[in-house]
């Protein structure tokens, strides 16, 4: 974030507080003797365009994530699952998820699922995210701001999307190749392709630490 | 130095050291990491939080101490406080923000508590050793470090004016940071001293709970309520400013026409322009004027036996005195000389209120007044700094551009002839803002490899 785009948003009114729905598992809620808590790893803070929000992240992704010892939590922007719908465009919902990622316990990974990459994407340019992980990306502005810190960025897409102009430009103003995944954007909560997916997003934030 | 030269310093590299867990040091620890800096942090009390930790023993906490800035323009930029907090936080919630931060980032286990820093001295060209030595025992430890970050604040060495006969006085006289506690006024005859932003909000306390409050100024300070025009009042001027100039003024003028009406009102006649220094920002205090429970009074000329007796030669019986008199700037572990500081005045000159004028790698984070929230100009500033050491390591020859930029900052930046000694720190928030950015935009120029 530069100074310029902090003194511009510094004279913006601040968006309507909304009270967030905010969902989250710790590894020791798997109630798993193998599964141990790894304070090293970052935790995870997942949002969606999906209108389901955080609740769609409850069927396998928490679980699996505070799998592999991370603190894992899922957030609903405004107008998604249990948050109240409120005035304000992407710029509400990114503010939305950064209020997110700052009440999660340490400095967190983003990962953001269709709309929800662009409200991440806006996000690392005010929060310095552990790393970004952009899955399916819808929207997202055609220059997004840099992310501060310089956190890893990943980019996965469907096999199907690969060479649209959107996923073109997200991976150009990034400048990183994105990484496939076998069925379709939406289908990215349950099933053997959602397994796929997730491996390939955790071996990566893994190997990044 | 015998007793420390039985060991030799110990060497950490390029590691940074940064004095002081406050606000200003951990906003600096947290940046200095993220560029991938190695970092020791010392802390002389046992807590973090600096002055918002009413724990540490030079707090300036006084009763019911509140942000005077609204959260929006106090927050740091990439920690936003929560938003379901007021607009103006309290003392307690502006420590559980920097305890939060300290703990989202990692910061505590880069911090040495129960450690002052004794002396710090230049060797080998740009380095420092720096003498470490714990509040227990007394096995002081040398180290050696790349760069010293000084982030000790300005307000925990009380600034007390003399007065005749006061060391004579029979009521009880306390500094602002000694009162802590609000039953302490109650049902007593209080004078308030000092017309800064604690006298204000000290003798609204009092206003409240004393038997009387007598509040004496010495000069006429702008007073602007929290709130101007349905919206924090920082938050609204910030605004004007985004607005094209010719709009301003006019702009500025009619926000500040109904508080300006009712100071003259009260009989404060301000000096200066409006924003030449800090202005007072209380909305209450206002009121308690206008109702009589705060009565505003003159210079104090003598104090005598139990009486106070004003310049204009009316006397009164206080049995408490709470001196709101603000702090000094205080560097104990530093040669002056390294800070510009000249004479007996303790206030530094740097480079861009920042840096250094004699070490490049020596620099304060904090020590300005710009009348808007501090903790976005010092993780600004921190941010610069870190980028800086970042250049030099790398890139000698634009390092050497830099500081002629940096230098030709300063030259420009003078203080207006007149100010209050208490207003030397004083910054104009845009100017400084667009010199920091100006600053920052060099060092980025190409990113430091």
């Amino acid at each position: 974030m530069s100074l310029a785009a902090w003194v511009r948003r510094a004279r913006t009114p601040a968006p309507a507080p909304v009270a967030r729905e905010y969902a989250y598992l710790e590894p020791a809620d798997l109630f798993d003797m193998e599964i141990k808590d790894d304070p090293e790893a970052s935790p995870v803070l997942c949002c969606t365009g999906d209108p389901a929000g955080a609740a769609a992240f409850q069927a396998l992704w928490l679980k699996r994530i505070a799998g592999t010892g991370r603190y894992a939590a899922s957030v609903s922007v405004r107008g998604q699952g249990g948050t109240p719908a409120a005035d304000g465009g992407l710029e509400a919902r990114a503010h939305d998820l950064v209020q997110a990622a700052v009440t999660v316990p340490r400095q967190t990974v983003l990962i953001g699922h269709k709309e929800g990459a662009a409200w991440a994407a806006l996000a690392a340019g005010r929060y310095p995210a552990a790393a970004l992980v952009l899955v399916s990306p819808q929207k997202v502005p055609k220059e997004p701001p840099t992310p501060v810190g310089g956190p890893p960025v990943l980019l996965v897409v469907a096999e199907a999307e690969t060479q649209t102009k959107e996923v073109q430009a997200v991976a150009d103003a990034y400048g990183i190749a994105p990484l496939t995944f076998a069925g379709s954007p939406d289908d990215v909560f349950k099933g053997a392709g959602a397994e796929g997916l997730l491996d390939a997003i955790l071996s990566w934030l893994a190997r990044k630490e | 130095m015998q007793e420390y030269s039985s060991q030799a310093a110990y060497d950490r590299g390029e590691a940074v050291c940064v004095i002081g867990a406050g606000a200003a040091g951990l906003i600096a620890v947290k940046n200095l990491r993220e560029n991938g800096f190695e970092v020791d942090c010392y802390e002389r009390d046992t807590v973090l939080g600096g002055l918002w930790n009413p724990q540490n023993q030079h707090s300036p906490l006084y009763p019911n101490t509140h942000l005077v800035t609204s959260r929006s323009q106090t927050e740091i930029p990439d920690f936003p406080m929560p938003d379901d907090w007021p607009d103006y936080p309290s003392s307690a919630q502006m420590l559980t923000y920097l305890t939060a931060y300290a703990k989202h980032f990692g910061l505590s286990e880069h911090i040495w508590y129960g450690s002052e820093i004794s002396h710090v001295e230049p060797v080998e060209g740009s380095r420092f050793e720096v003498v470490v030595k714990p509040a227990a025992g007394n096995a002081a430890r040398r180290l050696r470090y790349a760069a010293v970050i000084i982030a000790t604040g300005h307000h925990w060495s009380p600034n007390l004016p003399s007065y005749p006969g006061l060391d004579q006085f029979r009521g009880t006289v306390l500094h602002s940071s000694q009162l802590k506690d609000p039953s302490r006024l109650r049902g007593k005859h209080v004078l308030v001293i000092g017309g800064g932003n604690s006298g204000t909000d000290i003798a609204c306390e009092a206003a409240v709970n004393a038997a009387s409050c007598t509040h004496s100024v010495r000069r006429g300070s702008w007073h602007l309520p929290k709130y101007l025009g349905g919206e924090p009042g920082d938050f609204a001027l910030a605004r004007v400013g985004g607005r094209p100039k010719f709009l301003r003024r006019f702009l500025t003028d009619r926000l500040l026409k109904g508080p300006a009406s009712l100071a003259a009102r009260m009989g404060i006649v301000p000096e200066g322009k409006p924003f030449a220094e800090e202005p007072v920002r209380n909305g209450r205090y206002m009121e308690h004027v206008g109702d009589g429970s705060i009565r505003r009074r003159g210079e104090v000329a003598r104090f005598d036996g139990f009486d106070v007796a004003f310049a204009d030669g009316t006397e009164i019986r206080p049995d408490l005195v709470v001196l709101a008199t603000g702090y000094r700037p205080k560097f104990t572990s530093v040669d002056p000389k390294l800070l510009g500081i000249q004479d007996e005045s303790p206030y530094p000159n740097l480079y861009a209120r920042m840096f250094s004028p004699k070490m490049e790698t020596l620099a304060v984070a904090g020590l300005v007044e710009p009348g808007v929230g501090v903790l976005p100009i010092v993780h600004w500033q921190t941010h610069a700094i870190a980028h800086w050491l970042l250049v030099r390591k790398s890139d000698p020859e634009r390092a050497a551009n830099f500081r002629v930029q940096v230098r030709t900052e300063a030259e420009q930046d003078t203080a207006p002839a007149g100010t209050s000694p208490r207003h030397r720190l004083a910054v104009d928030a845009a100017t400084y803002l667009a010199s920091l950015g100006r600053i920052i935009d060099t060092l980025e120029q190409e990113p430091a490899k």
